[in-house]
């Protein structure tokens, strides 16, 4: 077998695995538009006129709230990591705190705490407070899980920072502020911007506190999908739908900026 | 939580000499800088696990057996511990089917998702890395439609896997082809394991893929074409250089997805409901806060100490280096790594 037969053989082989990969999130989008009729069938058409009645019935169920929910928690969460992580992460690689390692590590057992282990004096706190089913709590909750991962993917960015740089800031007598916000932070802004897009996918996707911690008003859309009624039967098409909807802005976000994501999560985030 | 912090211990007897003549009052500045992040952990996350734990030490209120008052609580001793090691309800041993018989079927199965998945998703991702590790057409593509399973909500694999497992569904179907009879698969015990394995292995290998491959990527292509000189076999270039080239990233990459499978709730709680035995321990602790704060905050701590302990072995002995310190002054020079952050960024993996 000459090298290029090979070669093309190897790359077939590879697109192959991705599709079979990539199937069945195809699958899932493709059902989004069927009529509920040809979704549930037994016997699975190919060619069918798309529709938007799932994405429709999925709205009639309350989908839009769940979504700025959603949105709510994600967001604020990022805001509150990433405005927290930038003077940790600064002061962990170019202003070396002492014990570096340390606080490192306590950072890291943060980010493998057992959530269940939290949840429950968590739970009973806030009911006590009266901030159970709050969305802006559940951002806090959010925040505070995505910090540790937040920091340790800024730090990872920031040690690549030039230290003659900051020393010839030094020298021209800029001060702590300037220092990060203009000498630092530009330098490092690809690292910030994958950092926080991590948060906010993983505020996105979070489940088991949502399930918990809300109930109604501050419901999000994982929950939501994970209580919807079973896919046996005829809720394929309008469940499809809805799982589209909910996959939609991680999906783009991931595609934006895989090459950040990738490298940011080999630092240590992976989930 | 103790188990990582009394890992890297190692520079703090070297430390503080080298950074008092760098730069004076540095460490307190580097200190309030880090304070907002450390108190708002402590608040949220810590503060909760050691309320947890003083809440496993005390009773349920209730009606008390014995003089049939109803009393507040009080001290349970480590009887709400006795109750999930030793199976004991009260003086008897749990009646199968309670919770707490459960204890030990949550924790087979959590432990057999954790090896399975992560063995299957390591073997798996160094062959997809290995095949990727090269130039082809549509690279970048593939590089972005890899991480699609990954970024989506977990809730929405498992609604995904729900259809594909559905007894009518494409799995079913698929295994119809070859003259399989149709599997149960969020009901049979070994069907229902095997759902969870697959959807969690779908979610992530392409994913450690793409780490094994950031790993391999910082092997120099020279490397490969000495060994091919000197005529070494495909077998042994793999074992004696990537393998050991990519084995820090391969490592913290392990550890994070064993952590992650350990404390696996979502999956099995929305695609089979604790069907087929599939009840992981993070499953019986929601389940048990309905029946009893206190033994569940006893079975929290519980799995928190067990994946302490499992973080604790990773590091220490399988060579986890989370602290991302330069792989080589790791023993001889504990100073470097916090002397200079330029260099001890230089080896570090997975840019």
């Amino acid at each position: 077998m000459t090298r290029s037969v090979r070669g093309g053989l190897v790359t077939t082989l590879t697109w192959v695995l991705v599709l079979v990969f990539f199937f069945p999130v195809f699958w899932m989008i493709i059902n989004g538009f069927k009529p509920e009729a040809i979704a549930s069938s037994i016997h699975p058409k190919v060619f069918f006129s798309p529709v938007t009645t799932g994405y429709q019935l999925a709205m009639d169920r309350g989908m839009k709230g769940y979504l700025i929910n959603s949105i709510t928690a994600s967001v604020t969460a990022t805001i509150i990591a990433v405005v927290l992580a930038i003077p940790a992460a600064y002061a962990l690689s170019i202003r070396r705190v002492k014990n570096v390692e340390s606080a490192l590590s306590f950072f890291i057992s943060t980010r493998f705490m057992p959530m269940a282990a939290v949840v429950l004096p968590l739970y009973i706190i806030l009911k006590n407070l009266g901030l159970l089913d709050n969305i802006y709590m559940l951002a806090v909750v959010y925040g505070a899980v995505n910090l540790p991962v937040t920091v340790w993917m800024m730090r990872s960015f920031f040690l690549e920072v030039p230290f003659e740089i900051v020393e010839a800031a030094r020298v021209d007598g800029a001060g702590l502020y300037r220092e990060i916000v203009r000498i630092v932070l530009p330098l490092v802004l690809p690292g910030v911007a994958a950092a926080a897009l991590i948060s906010f996918i993983f505020s996105w996707n979070e489940y088991f506190l949502a399930t918990l911690l809300t109930s109604n008003a501050a419901r999000t859309t994982p929950p939501f999908l994970g209580s919807f009624v079973d896919g046996r039967g005829q809720f394929l098409a309008v469940l499809s739908a809805a799982a589209t909807i909910a996959a939609l802005p991680v999906i783009l976000a991931g595609w934006v900026a895989q090459k950040q994501l990738v490298r940011g999560l080999s630092m240590g985030a992976i989930k | 939580m103790s188990a990582a912090t009394s890992a890297p211990p190692r520079p703090t007897d070297t430390k503080p000499k080298k950074s008092k003549g760098l730069n004076a009052g540095q460490g307190r500045l580097g200190l309030m800088l880090v304070a907002p992040t450390m108190l708002f952990l402590a608040v949220i996350i810590i503060y909760p696990l050691f309320k947890a734990i003083q809440l496993s030490f005390q009773k349920d209120a209730g009606l008390d057996p014995a003089t049939g008052l109803f009393v507040e609580g009080g001290n349970a001793g480590i009887s709400n511990y006795t109750h999930w090691l030793l199976q004991k309800c009260g003086e008897v041993d749990c009646p199968p089917g309670t919770l707490g018989a459960q204890f030990y079927d949550a924790l087979w199965v959590t432990l057999f998702f954790t090896v399975v998945s992560v063995f299957i998703e390591v073997i798996l991702g160094m062959w997809f890395a290995m095949i990727m590790n090269r130039d082809f057409k549509g690279r970048g593509l593939v590089r972005a439609a890899i991480l699609v399973p990954w970024a989506i909500p977990t809730a929405v694999t498992a609604k995904l896997w729900l259809f594909i497992f559905a007894f009518d569904g494409i799995a079913n179907r698929l295994l119809s082809t070859v003259g399989v009879n149709p599997q149960l698969w969020t009901s049979d015990p070994w069907a229902a394991k095997f759902a969870i394995i697959i959807a969690d292995v779908w979610k992530t290998t392409p994913f450690m893929a793409l780490l094994i491959l950031a790993g391999l990527q910082l092997v120099p292509g020279d490397v490969y074409e000495a060994a091919q000189i000197d005529g070494a076999t495909k077998w042994q270039t793999f074992t004696k250089i990537t393998l050991p080239l990519v084995k820090v990233p391969l490592m913290v990459a392990v550890l994070f997805r064993t952590l992650d499978v350990l404390r696996i709730y979502d999956l099995p709680a929305i695609l089979t409901n604790g069907g087929g035995g599939t009840t992981s321990l993070s499953m019986l602790v929601i389940k048990q806060i309905r029946s009893g704060f206190h033994s569940a905050s006893a079975l929290s701590t519980i799995v928190f100490l067990l994946i302490a302990f499992t973080a604790f072995l990773f590091i220490k002995f399988g060579g986890a280096d989370v602290v991302q310190r330069p792989p080589k002054s790791k023993k001889k020079e504990p100073a470097a790594a916090p002397g200079n952050p330029v260099a001890a960024n230089a080896t570090t993996p997975g840019a």
